[in-house]
Parts: C-alpha cells; structure tokens; sequence
C-alpha cells in the first residue's frame, strides 16, 4: 500500500508520494463541490453587497448604534477629498480605497463598505443583490441535501465524519504539516485535520448559516421566533450571519492552500476525474 | 515593465468582471431565471404564524422616515392643511360593496394595537405601536368578489419621474391577523412623514410592502396589467413581491 519510490525525495511534494492510483470521489461528489464553490462564491459576493445597504453590524435585537461591533463609513475632509472608516468594537482604522470608500464597481470610488470588485453585481443594487443571493441560497441548499443524502447512502460521509479515535492523530497530523514530522500518522481516506475541518463546516457552519440567514427574516421569524430570540435578535442574526460566513470564507482560504500544498494536480485530478494517487500513510477507510 | 503590465492586466481583468457581472445583474433573461427563488420563498415560507409582540419600553421613540420624505403632491398638501377633514379612502375594483371611508369611519373601525417591528430590507429594525383597522376586518365590509385574488394600495406619492407609488398583497396576507390599515404610531395619529393618515403595516414581511399615504385601494384578479406589472413600486424596480425574507 504505502511504497514511497527510493527515488522520491522525502519531503518535497508530501502528496505526490507514489501510493497506488484509487478512485477517491463519486461523479455526485464531484459535481456538488463545484457547483456548491461556484454558488458559495456567489453567496459571499452578493451577501457583501447586500450588507453594503446597512454597512454595520449589531450585538442586539434592534438596530442599535450602543451594541455596534463593526461599521463602515466615509469622511469628508477639509481638502475635499474622501476617508474611509471601518470601526470595529469602537475602534477606528482607516481603510479608504477598501472599506468605507472605495471602488463604485462603475469605475470610480464612493462611500460604500464593501468595494465594488468584492460584490455582485459590482454597482449597489440592493434588489439585484438580493434576487441573487436567494437564488443561490437556494442552490447551495439543494446541492448541499443532495450531497449529503448521497454521502449518506453510499456511506461515504461516515469517512468524513470526526470521530474520537482521530483526536490523538489530530497533534501529530498537524506537526507534518508544520513539517516537524516525516510522515503523517497513519489514516484513512480523510486524515484526522480533514475530517475535523469538514465535520464543523458541513455540520455545524452550513446549517448555521442557513438558520442565521432566515432567522433575520420576517416571514420566517413570525413562525419560528425561538430561532431568533435564541439567536440574540434579528440584528444578532445578522451579526452571526456575517461571522458565520467569515468563518466559511477562512476555510475556504485554508482549503485552497492545503489543495495546492499538498500535491495541486493529484488533489485536483481527484476532484475533477476522480482518481487519486495515495500518500504515504494514506488509506482508503475511516 | 512586466510589474506594470501585470497590474494592468491585472485591473483590465478585474474591471472587466465588474461589468461582466453588472451586465448580467441587468440581463431579463437571467433574470427570469433567478427569479425561481422568489416562488420557492413564497411556496416554503408563505404566510405563517404570528409577528412577535413588543413592550413599550422597546418602542423607538425616534422612530426612522426612510423612502420618500412627505409627498409634495398638492391634492396631499391640500389634505395635510385641512387637518385631514377632508380624506377619504375610496375601495374599488373586485368588490361586492365598493365603498368610501372617512377617517372618523375608520377610526371607529380600529380594533388593533401592537408593538410589532419593522425590518427594513436594507437590514434594519425598529419597533412600534401601530393601531389601526385590521385589514380583514375592512375587507369583511366591502366584500371581495371569489376572483379577487390581490389587494391593490395606491399612494398619494410619486417618484421624481411622476410615477405614482402602489403596492399589492394577496388575500392570505391581507386576512393575515396582524396586517393593518394603520391610523396610529406609538399612541398619536401618524405624521404625514411616517406616512398618515393611513397607511398599511405588515409586520410580517419587509416594510416596503406597506405602502404609505394610502389614497385608495383596489382588488384585482391579477396586478400584471398595473404600471409596471410587477405588483409594486419596488417590485418594478427588481425588489421581490414576496418580501417575507
């Protein structure tokens, strides 16, 4: 199973270690994480323009300005021109050109939070925003059940999912990482970090972000107000609407980095055709 | 040399993708498509439960004026200087009683007070005590007709183009028992810049489905042929008509 040719150096690319060659991903998996990215993508590009419409978040049920812990805003100064202001927790730093004022998405700057190369569409247009927003609400929801009711079925998500046996291999998973060791410790399809990341984002950041978005919503609040109050308020709601997508968007980064850190074309083949060269202490189960 | 031409291509590309993406948010075709989500919305969230309740002392006494500041159409400027003595509510359209109301007519009507609040679509909230006509109630006098399906309000206010604001509901969320013909804010007859004498509130949806400055009502079998067809000022302008979300 774990042959690593003589010739190979013993750190280079940790991923490209030669294993045998196994079908990883299922044409379902596939097909749902590129299309579930795509509509992430635009969840976040819309989301950000919609909160541009109200460039501040609140600790608080109401809007209140007393349990503001982010705002965004614009100065006009004395020589005419333009400074853009982001306040977090009271305090102010100055972001002009970023956050505050910056980028229209028309070629020219305004006072917005959000800059125009950040959102979707470009320009503040809060009912586009929103049109697409819900549309890819909507599809990260349905690709989202697909893939898990699939994952369900074929019993691939139980390789996925965290279980106590990994919490010891988590500390010597991530010293290789930090290559403060040769090998990574011997697991399955998953190693212990991936699987940890991928249970908090599938089971625990996904629902919550689909609850904090509804929560904040009237129609929805009328029938399932103890969602809200437990959330804090429908400006609470909001305010962990946004946190929960920082998260999801930490994670992305993080993904990316590990997908082209750890052997970019074995880990890109896996995801597109679906076969996969295994790594040295890599296997196939849980 | 090759730093500044691949910042160049650098904001080309990105320029590109804005308007890339601004063309799209403008294309009908697209956005026909799109708009699946709204039915979905509607079919999945609807119409259901009840709007919390609030206390007095969570009333915002400073309570926001967004939209339009007061109408300076003058048939509403007429209004205002008379104290309102003269306002009448005409219903018309798919009714079996049309009828017209003066306020003293429907403040005899009201029947509801609630400190409900109101979340704006840009993001914010604000509570207030609305009193005023629940709207079952008023349509239960003029009697709709079996094909009416939607409640039309135009307003006595117009865009800068001219263009007159109105907006519609259906008979669920207009027999909704909280959707109201407001007549009070928090105790005093609305000010014209909340949108008095009457204006709607529906405290279940976002607030720009309740139309201020009522001038008269309609039901309607359909809102298409009205305007701009899509059943509200902002819906023609690409908000959704279902605004529960």
């Amino acid at each position: 199973m774990d042959s690593t040719a003589p010739s190979a150096p013993a750190r280079a690319e940790p991923g490209a270690a030669r294993g045998p060659v196994v079908f990883r991903h299922s044409v379902t998996v596939r097909l749902t994480h590129w299309l579930g990215a795509f509509a992430f993508v635009l969840l976040v590009l819309s989301g950000f323009a919609i909160f541009n419409a109200a460039p501040y978040l609140d600790a608080s049920d109401l809007s209140n300005p007393a349990h503001r812990v982010l705002a965004f805003g614009s100065v006009d100064k004395p020589d005419g021109s333009h400074a853009g202001v982001t306040t977090v927790f009271g305090h102010n730093f100055t972001t002009t050109h970023v956050f505050g004022y910056t980028d229209d998405g028309q070629g020219g700057e305004a006072p917005r939070a959000f800059p125009g190369w950040l959102t979707w569409p470009a320009y503040q247009d809060l009912a586009g925003a929103r049109v697409w927003h819900f549309f890819f609400g909507w599809v990260m929801v349905l690709t989202g059940t697909i893939y898990l009711v699939v994952g369900l079925l074929r019993r691939d998500l139980a390789l996925l999912i965290v279980r106590p046996a990994d919490f010891p291999k988590m500390w010597p998973m991530q010293a290789y990482y930090l290559r403060l060791r040769k090998d990574p410790p011997p697991h399955g399809k998953y190693n212990p970090l991936q699987k940890a990341g991928y249970t908090v984002v599938l089971f625990v950041l996904c629902p919550f972000i689909v609850l904090t978005g509804l929560a904040l919503s009237p129609g929805v609040d009328a029938f399932a107000a103890p969602l809200t109050t437990l959330l804090g308020g429908r400006q609470f709601a909001r305010t962990w609407h946004f946190l929960a997508t920082l998260a999801l968007v930490a994670f992305l980064f993080g993904h990316v980095f590990l997908v082209a850190s750890t052997g970019f074309f074995n880990n890109m083949r896996s995801m597109t055709l679906g076969t996969y060269r295994l790594g040295k202490n890599e296997g196939t189960g849980k | 040399m090759k730093r500044s031409l691949f910042l160049g291509a650098t904001a080309a590309l990105l320029a590109g993708c804005d308007s890339t993406r601004n063309a799209l948010n403008e294309n009908a075709g697209v956005k026909r498509v799109l708009d699946v989500a709204e039915n979905l919305n509607l079919a999945v969230i609807g119409t259901h439960g009840r709007a919390k309740l609030y206390n007095e002392s969570d009333i915002d006494r400073d309570y926001p004026t967004n939209g339009d500041p007061t109408p300076v159409d003058a048939t509403y400027r007429a209004l205002v200087d008379g104290g309102f003595r003269n306002y009448e509510l005409a219903v018309s359209g798919l009714v079996e009683h049309p009828q017209t109301f003066d306020l003293r007519q429907l403040r005899a009507l009201a029947s509801l007070s609630e400190i409900t609040r109101h979340d704006c679509v840009e993001g914010w909230s604000v509570v207030g005590k609305w009193g005023g006509v629940p709207l079952a109630k008023f349509l239960a006098l003029v009697r709709p007709k079996p094909e009416a399906r939607y409640v039309v309000f135009y307003s006595f206010d117009h865009d800068d183009s001219g263009q007159q604001f109105y907006g519609s509901i259906n008979l669920v969320q207009a027999t909704h028992p909280q959707t109201q013909l407001a007549l009070d804010l928090n105790g005093k007859p609305i000010d014209p810049d909340h949108g008095g004498p009457v204006r709607l509130r529906i405290p279940t949806q976002l607030a720009y489905k309740s139309t201020k400055w009522v001038q008269r009502i309609a039901l309607v079998s359909d809102f298409r042929p009205i305007f701009g067809g899509k059943g509200g000022y902002w819906e023609d302008q690409g908000y959704e008509w279902y605004a529960g979300i």
